[in-house]
């Protein structure tokens, strides 16, 4: 993965009429990542991916894709990225093969050859199995998503940029849509994508990032959100415990959820040995140390039930 | 060689790949002097990100049971079936240490739990995984 950032955002804002879409936005995509930005309907994805394409301009900050800026040069950062939309906008009346000639008319520098747009796009369309000579009206939604991301490919551009590729979808379609995103990593591309596919993300992202209402709850690189955050599964003696990790250990709380004689906090930490110290808390019984998967990480981040923690260890226990 | 990853332990993905690809070293479905898929296929076999791939593969290369071939990719290398013989005992034994701990803090009594632990054995068939480890 290259030290150049293929996306570079910095402290974007879009404000509408009576909503804030998003709120000082900054965040790096590296080059030669998956990156997957993740968060509730509503939280923003679509409209970062608008200011990245040049389609809405931000109301502050800047974005860089690809070393232009979109807001300036949107034809030419829309004509290097390769964009899948949610929704494939596609002429219902042309057939797989004709929709193929007509997009690869805005890419004059290489529309024939071996090396063309046309026969990339045909390479794309055999590996899918999709019919050339079957209206794009007759397809199945999966066959159109097949489309969509065979012309997005096409150009052979190094940043892709997918909105929600496989929601709706089938497990099979989205299997080709994760391998397909794979490979273009594998070569070196660029891939940026928003899903509420969790498990999907899980696998092929290298760099997760979360909004919420419009503002940046974390991103980093999937291994290390992996490597700090921590599930901790505490067995209390009595009812009366702490509802949260007190304050003079190095562990951040995320998420707590309580039961008479039981917590379970989800926290970042360091370490897993930074967890361990939960241990000799006074009161607690056992703790069980756990992984938890993105979507539990996800869940966590957007409950975000955190109580204050005890002022001093141990001076607020009735033993 | 394909691989299976379906069992998920919480465990890091790369670990797990690199844990079966000593599996299949040791049943000698991959032999010294054979090459091991590229990134690029193995990431798109198992689905998942090249560079976690790519982690097994350095770790693999720290442990010397993978081994640079110029131009083309990585070998296994000698010796490599025998050590790799070593970590799956290694892993099998910590797999079920880990079991058995699990299961003791439950509070179930050891007898129990060792009568348990012989009826899944005889259960899967006693003797009857094949070696091969893939």
């Amino acid at each position: 993965m290259g030290d150049q950032a293929a996306i570079s955002i910095e402290n974007v804002s879009k404000y509408y009429r009576d909503q804030v879409a998003l709120d000082g936005l900054s965040l790096d995509v590296p080059e030669g990542s998956v990156f997957g930005l993740l968060g509730e309907n509503g939280a923003g994805k679509t409209t970062t991916i608008q200011v990245l394409l040049g389609m809405i301009r931000p109301d502050a900050g800047r974005a860089k894709v690809l070393g232009l800026d979109p807001a300036r040069e949107g034809l030419d950062v829309r004509r290097r990225v390769g964009y899948v939309p949610e929704i494939p906008a596609l002429y219902d009346w042309m057939t797989v093969a004709e929709i193929g000639w007509f997009a690869a008319g805005f890419h004059p520098e290489a529309v024939v050859g071996t090396a063309g747009f046309l026969s990339r796009y045909g390479e794309s369309i055999r590996g899918f199995g999709l019919p050339a000579d079957r209206k794009i009206k007759a397809l199945s939604k999966g066959m159109r998503a097949k489309v969509s991301l065979a012309l997005a490919m096409a150009s052979d551009p190094s940043l892709l940029i997918l909105d929600e590729p496989t929601s709706g979808l089938d497990a099979m379609v989205r299997r080709e849509f994760m391998e397909s995103m794979v490979d273009l990593a594998a070569s070196g591309r660029t891939v940026f994508l928003s899903s509420h596919q969790l498990g999907e993300v899980e696998r092929v992202a290298s760099h997760v990032a979360l909004l919420h209402k419009g503002k940046l709850i974390l991103a980093e690189p999937l291994d290390e959100l992996r490597a700090r955050t921590f599930l901790l599964a505490v067995n209390f003696q009595s009812r009366d415990h702490d509802q949260a990790p007190p304050a003079s250990l190095p562990i951040e709380l995320i998420d707590a959820a309580d039961a008479p004689r039981q917590a379970h906090w989800l926290v970042r930490a360091r370490d897993r040995a930074a967890c361990e110290a939960v241990r000799n808390l006074p009161g607690v019984e056992s703790v069980r140390i756990e992984t938890p998967s993105l979507e539990d990480v996800y869940v966590g981040h957007m409950r975000a039930r955190r109580p204050a923690p005890a002022p001093t260890p141990g001076a607020a226990h009735v033993a | 060689m394909l691989i299976d990853l379906s069992e998920s332990d919480g465990r890091p993905i790369y670990g797990r790949i690199a844990d079966r690809i000593k599996f299949a070293i040791a049943g000698e479905v991959l032999r010294p002097g054979e090459l091991a898929p590229s990134v690029r296929e193995l990431s798109k076999q198992l689905v998942v990100n090249p560079n976690t791939v790519a982690r097994a593969y350095r770790d693999l290369q720290a442990e010397g049971l993978l081994e640079p071939v110029r131009g083309t990719g990585l070998q296994v290398a000698s010796g490599a079936t025998e050590r790799c013989r070593s970590a799956r005992v290694e892993f099998v034994r910590g797999r079920l240490r880990s079991a058995i701990e699990e299961a003791r803090e439950t509070g179930l009594p050891g007898a129990e739990i060792e009568a348990i632990l012989h009826e899944e054995w005889g259960r899967g068939g006693g003797d009857r995984a094949n070696g091969k480890g893939a």
